[in-house]
């Protein structure tokens, strides 16, 4: 065992931005903590899930597909193949399940009652099946990601329970997080009316568990790179191949679901309008749906590591920008109000990135993520610590960066489109202050009640008793009852709340002598005192 | 989850007989002691510190509050059952079992429920309760106490509901022929009654007319067998291929043995 020495770090380009996105995000924490939702994010009661919904807790859980689809693979299916990739894939999906809990913990008015769930039950409620599911696989992935710190330490037997308990864990694991990845698309079910019908159906169940398929082998594909020893030695190629393979014909059934369902509802032309909706829904389904569908497809461009590096990488942009699309993009129009996260709600969500980062290079560095002696041989610089870049020497590689590129480009184009989009919306009139016109209100004073009269309790120095009329004091033509409720006299107290000390300068707001007879007149108090 | 039953309280308003005095979003604003939001009341608009208002919308006044719905979509995503609905009607909120998720939020197919934003340690989701400790005491809600036109009216639903229908038949050509919020999501206990279409007073008339809680339970009380059947079929996939690895493993080493021979 290596003996851990403490180094300063040297300064690098990368560094120096994670250490101002986390300072940022650390400044916008302490605000967010202080000031409250309402000071410090774009979220309102039109819109009361904003990025930390739709990105960080969203797509922090597709994170894990990468983990449950290797792990199924090699323990439930027994490809030894893959075990290499087990640990990368592992530390990822529990990374991803630390981001959706963290980003719950800012998003959460009462983030302190985070385990309510646990044992005040609804079982009606979708997030209360999520809220089981992120707890139960946050605690399995953290057991499966323990025997990497357990064999640092120097006891043997936590880790000997642990490897026993893997097989019947890696299960439930699995179940949670397909059970999960559906049910974030069934948390949608529920608002027909709200979400836009380009991204609403009753199969939002199948479409995110499908999707999430994709995803599993995307991810695995792309972790495979990372864990540097991909198209050398230990896993083959063609297992990669396969999975490729395996991710386009999950897209391949969830475009045709997807188009047969839009067909079935009488939407399918609302993709072709020139709203802000149908341009992010085009995007969403050619740069991360159909694309990678005809690249996995073309027998040269997936064999070609390049070529499954892009395709993968657009898999997994897709299905981000499709679970924006429905948290945030489907449910603007609705709202009536142009969500855009504030600088704050933005620098949270950066600084968790962050920190995942840092944590995943962290565990590289300290903890056997990947096998020790390539470790050894990349610090030795006699492999290239990134096979990407290796790749561009193959043949097709200028065919399938284009590719990239122009995924990129019409990402950017449609985003910025459609930033246009939203400001070019005419905000929702507020029909309130639009109105014009009196209201004819004469059918409605047809069944005008005025109150009766109401005694004043006598003071010791009045001059008699005050029997109050409504009917004197109300014009029927057009009654106006705040213009004395509840700022002078409460409505609904059973005695009138009048004591003599207050009556003289309630009464006398009107009553002062050139509105009304004024309260303190002497020659003319039976105006009001005893007048009956 | 459905708590109907002939004892249930409702409102009943009636936008035709509403001369937009404001006495029931001042008497709501005393009975639940909340601040003054507004100058002019007929401009504000629902907040963590108002839960009516009285707008004027298409030369009408209409009021916007809970509509308490039969059942309510806000109770059903509640993840900690922090909402209610209770056997009179009123659908009220219990904050110390709150997380905050504002689910109810998200999901209120009226956008009703409020939240105190600016609240940082212990905000709470703020809305209507139909005056739950009046109606337990048998009484009116504050609304209707004061209402002067009878525009909004305090009864069973079901006998509200019967009145509704009357009022449309006896008075031919005074109100559209629908009574809002019988069908509504499943049903509503705030009945509505215009003489114009009721999107034009802000109420929307494309809702589903079954419960949207259903939308969830269709998919959720399937959950159990689907983790019974996975759980089993993965299990099976285990075993089947440990088990041919096994045999592989075994019939090597015997031809292994076989060779040595």
């Amino acid at each position: 065992m290596s003996k851990i020495k403490f180094r300063w770090p040297r300064v690098t380009f990368w560094r120096i931005v994670l250490f101002a996105i986390l300072a940022a995000g650390f400044y916008a924490t302490i605000l967010r903590f202080t000031k409250g939702l309402g000071a410090t994010t774009n979220l309102s009661a039109r819109f009361p899930w904003g990025i930390w919904i739709g990105f960080d807790v969203m797509c922090g859980v597709a994170l894990a597909a990468g983990g449950f689809t290797v792990s199924a693979v090699v323990y439930i299916f027994h490809i030894e193949k893959y075990r290499p990739i087990i640990r990368p894939a592992i530390l990822t999906a529990f990374l991803g399940y630390l981001l959706v809990c963290v980003g719950l913990i800012f998003d959460l008015g009462r983030p302190y009652n985070i385990w309510h769930p646990l044992i005040m039950w609804n079982p009606h409620s979708v997030m209360f099946e999520v809220g089981w599911c992120v707890t139960l696989y946050t605690t399995v992935l953290a057991l499966e990601f323990s025997p990497l710190v357990l064999e640092k330490l120097p006891w043997r037997r936590p880790l000997k329970i642990v490897k026993a308990l893997t097989v019947p864990l890696v299960i439930v694991g699995v179940l949670l997080s397909t059970l999960h990845q559906s049910s974030l698309g069934t948390l949608y079910l529920i608002v027909p009316h709200k979400l836009h019908a380009l991204w609403y159906s009753p199969l939002l169940p199948a479409f995110f568990f499908i999707s999430a398929i994709a995803l599993g082998c995307a991810m695995t594909i792309f972790e495979s790179y990372l864990s540097l020893r991909a198209f050398r030695k230990g896993i083959e190629f063609e297992l990669l191949n396969k999975l490729g393979l395996v991710a386009a014909v999950a897209l391949l059934v969830y475009l045709v679901l997807k188009v047969f369902d839009m067909q079935g509802r009488g939407v399918l032309t609302l993709a072709f309008q020139p709203t802000y909706e149908g341009r992010m829904f085009l995007a969403e389904m050619l740069l991360g749906v159909i694309a990678p569908i005809v690249m996995l497809l073309i027998p040269r461009l997936r064999n070609n590591q390049f070529g499954l590096f892009v395709a993968s990488l657009m898999v997994v942009l897709g299905f981000v920008m499709n679970r924006i699309n429905v948290a945030i993009t489907g449910m603007d129009r609705s709202s009536g109000v142009n969500y855009f996260p504030s600088w704050t709600e933005i620098a949270v969500t950066a600084s968790i990135v962050g920190a995942g980062f840092l944590l995943f290079g962290l565990a590289v560095k300290y903890l056997e993520v990947f096998p020790r002696e390539e470790m050894d041989e990349i610090a030795r610089g006699k492999r290239s610590e990134l096979p990407v870049l290796a790749a561009f020497r193959q043949p097709l590689w200028s065919a399938t960066t284009l590719a990239l590129v122009v995924g990129l480009v019409f990402m950017g184009a449609t985003v910025g489109l459609s930033y246009d989009g939203i400001r070019r919306r005419v905000p929702a009139p507020s029909e309130l202050a639009a109105e014009k016109g009196d209201v004819n209100i004469n059918a409605a004073l047809g069944e005008l009640r005025v109150p009766g009269d109401v005694a004043i309790k006598m003071g010791k120095t009045s001059p008699g008793v005050v029997i109050f009329s409504h009917a004197r004091h109300v014009e029927t033509a057009n009654p106006d009852c705040t213009g004395c409720h509840t700022s002078q006299f409460k409505m609904l107290s059973t005695s009138p709340d009048i004591s003599p000390g207050k009556k003289m300068q309630r009464c006398g707001q009107c009553h002062d002598g050139v509105k009304a007879v004024s309260t303190t007149d002497k020659e003319r108090c039976d105006s009001c005192h005893a007048r009956h | 989850m459905s708590t109907r039953n002939l004892k249930q309280k409702a409102l009943l308003f009636d936008s035709t007989r509403c001369i937009g005095c404001g006495a029931c979003y001042n008497a709501c604003k005393e009975k639940n002691k909340l601040p003054q939001t507004a100058v002019n009341f007929l401009r504000d608009d629902l907040s963590a510190d108002t839960y009516t208002v009285v707008n004027r919308r298409n030369n009408r006044y209409v009021r916007r509050m809970c509509m308490h719905c039969e059942e309510p979509t806000c109770v059903s995503v509640c993840p900690v059952g922090a909402l209610a609905k209770s056997p009179e009607g009123p659908v009220s909120y219990d904050a110390s079992k709150c997380m905050g998720c504002r689910y109810c939020m998200q999901a209120c197919p009226f956008n009703i429920p409020q939240y105190e934003w600016d609240n940082p340690i212990t905000p709470r989701v703020r809305k209507c309760d139909l005056c739950r400790d009046r109606v337990a005491a048998g009484q009116q809600t504050a609304c209707a106490k004061v209402c002067p036109t009878g525009a909004t009216k305090f009864g069973d639903r079901e006998e509200l509901i019967a009145e509704a229908r009357t009022r449309v038949r006896n008075n031919p050509g005074r109100y559209v022929d629908h009574v809002y919020g019988v069908t509504e999501v499943g049903g509503t206990s705030v009945l509505l009654l215009s003489d114009v279409p009721f999107d034009t007073l802000g109420y929307r008339t494309d809702l589903l007319l079954e419960p949207l809680p259903q939308l969830t339970w269709n998919v959720l009380h399937k959950l159990p067998k689907i983790v019974g059947v996975g759980g089993v079929l993965m299990s099976g996939i285990w075993w089947i291929t440990k088990r041919r690895e096994e045999v592989q493993r075994a019939e090597r080493e015997g031809k292994l043995r076989d060779t040595q021979k």
